[in-house]
């Protein structure tokens, strides 16, 4: 996408050319402007991967508001991954003691997938009944507010982070509203 | 008390009905024991014993369900679960799947109810010292064994303090000391007066704990009475359940014409 951006973007100062494509001052502007635009998003989704544990993360959603079920849902999902990827190793175990071949050449490998797709799959449908009705009998679906037990920490120094980089969420968005900030050519 | 009157029903897309003209009482205080072979209908009694079939789970009904006097008909299902609880034989399924340790795991229902976080945290407690779990709190509920995951699914009703609790198969992966410790807990669970139906093949489990015993087959209740009544009755060979080990040694003492008091009091002394 940068090398597109930097080749095909139209512009009145040809760097350099390749072939029948122009490197222009206005193409390297949007692909640099793109890279730090990408890396911005990308270094904030990988550092709250990193440092917010989801699970955290959901309940403090709930404390403040959100829906219980919405919180579950988001939750169960999180939480069926490993339990998927634990099914399938039980079953692989299963299908191999029966003589099922998953190692070897890829062709072997990948004809020995398909035997534990279906029971992967079938076996986690066949539960999520008898799951959401043992929810049911634990009163899930009951309507109104839940006291939670947990109650994440929230230092002084998190709260004036956070106040600090809202304000300049708020300031960037005014910048960018009144001029201030140059827009993308 | 809980009351199933001439209920039948049938499972939702299909034709014929699973159980058949079903009459239960259960008072306050009693534990009854429900024993079958395979495909009895046990676990739909369980179900609609607890209200979730029909209301869950669709279905036809026919007869009634009332709890404490309440019919269970129009009931939500949350307002059914501070009545009764159903526990299911398989524990990975009781498992909520978003709590991040076992204390949170039991204490998931309590909070649900909309319960203050003191007394969901005394409920709680309360659970974990009756399976005596206290050293499991802390472990992910993922990562317990077959066993330790049925007694926290158990512990998990217990904490919601219903009237009346349905079990089906409820120490199917406990061995011999975990099977003793829940029945320790449904004794002292029913000695504070919750009725429990407790669904079982290992008869000697109902044979200490149960004072009635209803034996099911082919959706229809054939043998309801007195636990060693019923344990003594010649027909439960057909149904392919086997008696508990005491009705056992008596029948096999009262064949040889030895004194059966013998064996009563020998296996007194034993027990005690």
């Amino acid at each position: 996408m940068i090398l597109v951006s930097v080749f095909t973007r139209a512009g009145t100062h040809v760097l350099f050319t390749i072939g029948p494509f122009d490197a222009t001052t206005e193409g390297v502007d949007f692909a640099g402007q793109t890279l730090v635009r990408l890396f911005a998003i990308s270094t904030s989704i990988g550092l709250f991967g990193l440092t917010t544990e989801p699970r955290s993360f959901v309940l403090d959603l709930e404390r403040r508001g959100l829906s219980p079920r919405f919180a579950f849902v988001a939750l169960a999902t999180l939480e069926a991954v490993p339990a998927m990827v634990e099914r399938a190793s039980i079953i692989g175990s299963a299908q191999r003691a029966r003589g099922l071949d998953t190692e070897g050449s890829l062709r072997a490998r990948l004809r020995g997938v398909l035997p534990l797709v279906g029971p992967v799959i079938l076996s986690s449908l066949t539960e999520v009944e008898e799951r959401s009705l043992a929810l049911e009998v634990r009163a899930f679906g009951r309507p109104g507010h839940r006291h939670l037990l947990w109650r994440l920490p929230d230092s002084t120094a998190q709260l004036i982070v956070r106040t600090g980089l809202f304000l300049a969420l708020i300031a960037a968005i005014a910048g960018r509203i009144t001029g201030t900030f140059p827009r993308l050519p | 008390m809980l009351q199933l009157s001439g209920v039948s029903y049938r499972y939702a897309g299909y034709s014929n009905e699973v159980l058949h003209d079903i009459d239960l009482r259960l008072d306050d205080g009693e534990i009854v024991g429900l024993i079958g072979p395979n495909e009895a209908g046990k676990s739909t009694l369980c179900l609609v014993a607890s209200g979730l079939a029909p209301a869950s789970i669709g279905g036809s009904l026919r007869g009634s369900l009332t709890l404490d006097g309440v019919p269970a008909t129009g009931l939500a299902t949350h307002e059914l679960a501070e009545r009764v609880v159903v526990g299911f034989q398989n524990p990975n399924t009781q498992r909520s799947g978003i709590a991040a340790t076992v204390f949170e795991e039991i204490a998931l229902g309590p909070m649900n109810l909309g319960l203050p976080v003191d007394e969901t945290v005394e409920r709680t407690r309360e659970a974990v010292a009756r399976l005596r779990l206290g050293e499991l709190i802390r472990r992910d509920p993922q990562r317990l064994s077959g066993g330790q995951a049925q007694l926290v699914g158990i512990a998990s009703l217990l904490a919601m303090q219903p009237r009346h609790v349905i079990l089906d198969e409820p120490t199917a992966q406990l061995d011999p000391a975990g099977t003793r410790l829940v029945g320790e807990a449904l004794r002292s669970l029913a000695g504070s007066g919750t009725s429990l139906l407790i669904a079982e093949h290992k008869t000697d489990l109902l044979d200490g704990l149960c004072s009635r015993i209803l034996a099911i087959d082919s959706g229809r209740i054939v043998l309801d009475g007195p636990t060693a009544t019923v344990f003594d009755d010649p027909r439960l060979a057909a149904l392919g359940v086997e008696p508990p080990a005491r009705a056992r040694l008596v029948r096999a003492f009262r064949d040889r014409a030895i004194e059966v008091s013998v064996v009563e009091d020998a296996l007194a002394g034993a027990a005690s």
